[in-house]
């Protein structure tokens, strides 16, 4: 051994290995996304209890969601969904009937691929199934499509219109540094976090004069 | 008496915005870092249709507000005003 080390970055995950949800249909999960958005079956695990505690058997499935990361499911043989099933949610939970649909949506997950051409063969697979596409949106930086898989989750696709650029980044810093605080403290609101962002960007602006000088005002003066 | 000021992030999709904000001679748009600064002595209104900016963009396309208030965002008009 040299003793030397190289120098490892402080970021060091890579992506998702997989992202787990129960379910209690897997005959309608696996047409959905084995069968419809061909998602290959990678894995599974057939396990009879799980260590001391109370257990039901179950069946861990997992299917490739590109780049080696894997969506799971876990099939519990016995296990009967909580809940009001005509409620509002999934089936790993249900909530209250008035709950709003920005909410309940709140919670998904997005698959991105590469260009517009993939995204729209997504489409097509979805709207000759069961599980048609629900929307399609443009956002600001990415255009996706929405469904429901057949557990109530809701699934998005998206591609990216263009990269996302470094002032993204910084601002994006900015934000979550203001959002932190004005959540730290009362009556957090939109008001109050965009007064503390414009409060960071002048704190800022002297080390961005000198660590970005292609940001200068004077190159930039538009009027 | 502080003046209406907000900032738009310098982006593509923020364009519409301040061709908009530049194009009345009442404005006075600048840069801080990877901002644009919008700074008025009466209240700042930016036209939706003039923008032209789809909802996403349009909804969020204020990045910070300066000694400022908002007083309409909606389907018509971007509206900040001194605080």
């Amino acid at each position: 051994m040299s003793g030397q080390h190289a120098e490892k970055p402080v970021h060091q995950v890579r992506g998702v290995d997989h992202a787990a949800f129960p379910t209690f249909d897997p005959n309608a999960t696996v047409r959905f996304y084995r069968d419809v958005l061909k998602f290959p079956v990678v894995h599974s695990i057939c396990a009879a209890g799980w260590g001391p505690e109370r257990h039901p058997d179950f069946i861990h499935f997992f299917f490739d969601i590109g780049q080696g990361d894997r969506l799971a499911f876990f099939y519990y043989f016995g296990w009967e969904p909580a809940g009001d099933q005509t409620a509002p949610g999934d089936a790993w939970a249900r909530l209250p009937h008035a709950t709003p649909d920005f909410f309940r949506n709140s919670r998904h997950i997005a698959l991105h691929v590469d260009d517009e051409e993939d995204l729209l063969e997504y489409r097509r697979r979805l709207d000759e199934s069961d599980w048609p596409v629900e929307m399609q949106v443009m956002h600001e930086t990415i255009e996706s499509i929405y469904t429901h898989d057949p557990n109530g989750y809701m699934l998005e696709i998206t591609r990216a219109l263009r990269p996302v650029t470094p002032q993204e980044d910084l601002d994006a810093q900015l934000t979550i540094e203001a959002l932190c605080e004005v959540t730290a403290g009362q009556a957090p609101s939109m008001d109050k976090l965009l007064t503390r962002k414009a409060e960071l960007i002048v704190e800022h602006a002297a080390g961005w004069e000198r660590s970005h000088p292609g940001w200068r005002e004077a190159e930039k003066e538009m009027v | 008496m502080t003046m209406p000021r907000f900032y738009v992030l310098e982006i593509p999709e923020n364009e519409g915005v301040i061709t908009v904000a530049a194009r009345d001679p009442a404005n006075t748009v600048d840069h801080l870092g990877p901002y644009w600064r919008i700074t008025a002595a009466s209240p700042i209104v930016i036209d939706r249709r003039a923008a032209g900016c789809r909802h996403a963009v349009w909804y969020s396309a204020v990045a910070a507000l300066e000694g400022s208030v908002i007083t309409q965002h909606d389907k018509d008009a971007l509206r900040v005003e001194a605080r």
